[in-house]
């Protein structure tokens, strides 16, 4: 791909306040996955895999970890020349007294000045909470073979659950006819991916009109997309068949980790074809103590386990110690599981404790425990 | 903060060489307890103890240590503030007896003169442990002394440590002599071919062995100087091994994997730095039985291991059993295959010969990409 001609933006600006406690002093993508990652590595590294230079990551709530995570660049290997990641908080400006970002469309618009700088012929919009492993520069092959105005990254869902997502209604050859937020009758099950490739020249016109109507709630999905289709402008469908998943809630989160522990699980991170990159941590490999039973495990560097673990996924520097039991859970960086203690369903949050022979979450819950504070030796 | 001092990482001499390991590399690019190599050990000591221009002297194979320790910024050495130099002796052959540390610093004596630090810390590619140069420097400096030595009691001499030098010392520290360790004894001062200098003395002492003999080494000159110049001796404590015989590199392996003796080399504030490779976490299954072993990162284990340090994305298939051995990089250990106490190099597939046992006491050595 020639120098900047596609330009990435990334939406990461989302609490995910139903992650509850895990969101409260950072912004979603930020929340851990997969036993070493950020989820918002996916996407930095999508970007530098599919040969994608430089990248605006678009943060707002409880922003201070998130910025200063994505502002180390050479993680993703985004540091050669003329390449880079920069974050771009909310601004005060000389003309407006504008500071918050009020849709993904605004965060966009806001932003028009850092974009121009680099003159890109396209601009890509991505999530910052999703994960999954994409080529974009594949995207924009389609984007310019199908010489779209905007091209629309789609999967298919299961079509009782269309309603629950933003549904492209296409004619069957991959234009876009209609767009429907949460249809109540659904005609597609063709869910919008929140990945947008937009031919700029284009979509700077319309966000500078989108800024001045008052009525407008500046998103992509409610205002630019249907502006579009009514001026008929060339929407594409780009179907995506791989996985992907939006962890919106702790459930969908464990569950998300869960799917890790099949040695087959569509999103391979094993891939050395397509890594996904992350911070580097100086820690010991994984120890695994004389008397451990590990069955069905995710496991990463510098985890210490002497007890019992089943079916979970166990992130940098967690302890499971002597005659504990870990089963059916994610144990988030740091999370120690002292002797004796019992834990099952349960997701146990960064550097959480649970005290000796304590017992958290339960086999035939309905949901997975959170828990994000200390729990003491004993009981619970 | 940076110290004032350069560091010089050294390169071991042509009469060490490591069964089978050292065909492939230097004994600084041998990965060491499964995702480190062992010069991350020097490297990182020097940029722990705010060493920030440190020389890498390369006698053999440089690919590995190249692509290794590249820039430099994995330990953390800022490249504007900071630099790693790779030096490689380019005037003589690898099996050359002239080929020793003497003649590559004298290749590049206009670079070591040129260094900006006064003193010069010289550590081993090819030893384990972990030392604060900067107290060593302190101690040094404090004494007055032309060069001080850091060394490790051990009271195995007889057995171990058969390829190092000892250092006798009076009781102010004071060194008479270094020598090669003849194992007549069990209790001796080996000598961790550590030593801190100023570096015009440096430059002194290298030319003075270049001009009396073309095969003298620097502890060659030491030993000899020491009788008219003021050498001292530094104690070193903690976990000490020598990789200079592939049983030294197996036990000093082994050694680790109790987890109080590895825990104390790895400490939160003195972190070892490596290069990542980016792998993703070890995937255990269902039918796995892991005990007492350190695993690295991109694995998938069905099968049993037991005592043992496995490498980065090693594949161990069901029914295949590890005891007491050492498994490096992409190796591949086939169904029903049986391996005790070995050393299973990088890409190595082990798949037709079900049983590979060495002795506790002399590992066996399986060959890198070899197919078995």
């Amino acid at each position: 791909m020639a120098q900047n001609e596609m330009l990435a933006m990334i939406l990461a600006g989302g609490r995910g306040s139903r992650l509850k406690d895990l969101t409260t002093k950072v912004a979603k993508p930020a929340v851990f996955y997969g036993g070493k990652y950020r989820i918002i590595d996916f996407p930095l590294s999508n970007c530098a895999n599919s040969g994608i230079d430089v990248v605006g990551v678009l943060t707002q709530y409880e922003s201070v970890l998130l910025n200063s995570y994505v502002a180390q660049d050479g993680r993703w290997g985004l540091d050669s020349k003329d390449s880079g990641v920069y974050v771009l908080t909310p601004r005060e400006k000389a003309d407006e007294g504008l500071d918050v970002y009020r849709g993904t469309a605004d965060a966009i618009s806001q932003n028009i000045d850092f974009i121009d700088n680099y003159d890109p012929e396209y601009l890509l919009i991505l999530s910052g909470d999703h994960i999954y492993k994409m080529n974009y520069a594949k995207m924009l092959d389609y984007h310019k073979e199908m010489k779209a105005d905007a091209t629309i990254a789609v999967r298919p869902v299961p079509m009782r659950e269309a309603s629950r997502f933003g549904i492209m209604n296409t004619d069957g050859k991959g234009h876009i006819v209609e767009f429907e937020e949460k249809p109540a009758k659904p005609k597609s099950n063709l869910a919008s991916m929140g990945i947008y490739i937009f031919s700029w020249k284009q979509l700077r016109k319309l966000l500078v009109e989108d800024m001045k109507d008052q009525n407008s709630d500046h998103d992509f999905g409610k205002n630019i997309i249907p502006q579009m289709l009514s001026e008929k402008k060339n929407l594409i469908a780009y179907e995506f068949k791989g996985y992907w998943k939006d962890v919106g809630t702790i459930d969908s989160l464990w569950e998300a980790n869960m799917d890790l522990l099949d040695p087959k699980n569509p999103l391979n991170l094993n891939d050395s074809s397509w890594l996904i990159y992350t911070e580097d941590i100086s820690t010991l490999p994984q120890y695994i103590g004389k008397e451990a039973k590990v069955k069905k495990a995710y496991i990463t560097q510098g985890v210490r386990v002497e007890g019992n673990v089943t079916n979970s996924v166990l992130f940098t520097g967690a302890v499971v110690a002597k005659g504990a039991k870990v089963t059916d859970s994610v144990l988030m960086p740091g999370a120690v599981i002292e002797e004796g203690a019992t834990v099952t369903r349960a997701l146990v949050a960064e550097n959480v404790r649970i005290g000796k022979k304590a017992r958290v979450g339960s086999k035939n819950s309905e949901n997975i425990e959170l828990v994000a504070k200390n729990i003491k030796g004993g009981a619970k | 903060m940076s110290v004032k001092a350069f560091g010089i990482v050294s390169s071991p001499d042509q009469s060490i060489h490591v069964e089978g390991l050292q065909d492939y590399r230097p004994i600084g690019a041998f990965s060491f307890l499964g995702r480190f190599r062992v010069i991350d050990f020097p490297i990182s000591n020097m940029s722990n103890s705010d060493i920030n221009r440190i020389q890498v002297y390369v006698r053999t194979r440089p690919r590995s240590i190249a692509e290794h320790v590249g820039s430099g910024r994995h330990y953390n050495i800022n490249s504007k503030r900071g630099k790693i130099q790779l030096l490689f002796s380019e005037n003589s052959s690898s099996r050359s007896i002239y080929n020793n540390d003497i003649s590559a610093y004298m290749e590049n004596l206009d670079i070591i003169q040129r260094m900006h630090q006064d003193y010069v810390i010289i550590a081993p590619s090819y030893m384990v442990y972990k030392q604060d140069y900067r107290q060593l420097l302190d101690a040094h400096v404090a004494s007055g002394a032309d060069v001080t030595l850091l060394y490790h009691k051990v009271d195995n001499a007889r057995e171990y440590f058969k390829n190092c030098y000892t250092i006798s010392v009076n009781k102010q520290k004071g060194v008479q002599s270094i020598e090669k360790n003849l194992g007549t004894a069990n209790s001796k001062n080996i000598f961790m071919e550590t030593y801190c200098m100023k570096r015009d003395v440096f430059v002194e002492l290298v030319k003075a062995a270049s001009w009396t003999s073309s095969v003298y080494t620097l502890s060659d000159i030491v030993n000899i100087k020491c009788k008219d110049m003021d050498v001292r001796a530094y104690q070193h404590r903690g976990y000490f091994a020598t990789l200079t015989s592939l049983e030294d590199y197996y036990n000093a392996s082994m050694e680790l994997l109790d987890y109080n003796i590895a825990s104390d080399l790895f400490r939160a504030e003195w972190p070892i730095y490596t290069r990542t490779t980016d792998s993703c976490p070890t995937q255990y299954f269902d039918s796995s039985k892991v005990t007492g072993s350190f695993v690295s990162n991109g694995c998938n284990i069905e099968g049993n291991i037991d005592n043992s340090i496995i490498g980065r994305s090693v594949v161990v298939k069901k029914g295949a059993v590890i005891k007491n051995s050492i498994i490096m990089a992409y190796a591949t250990i086939e169904e029903g295959v049986h391996i005790e106490n070995a050393i299973v190099d990088k890409w190595a597939h082990i798949i037709h010969a079900k049983n590979i046992r060495g002795e506790a006491d002399a590992p066996l050595y399986i060959k890198r990409q070899d197919t078995l």
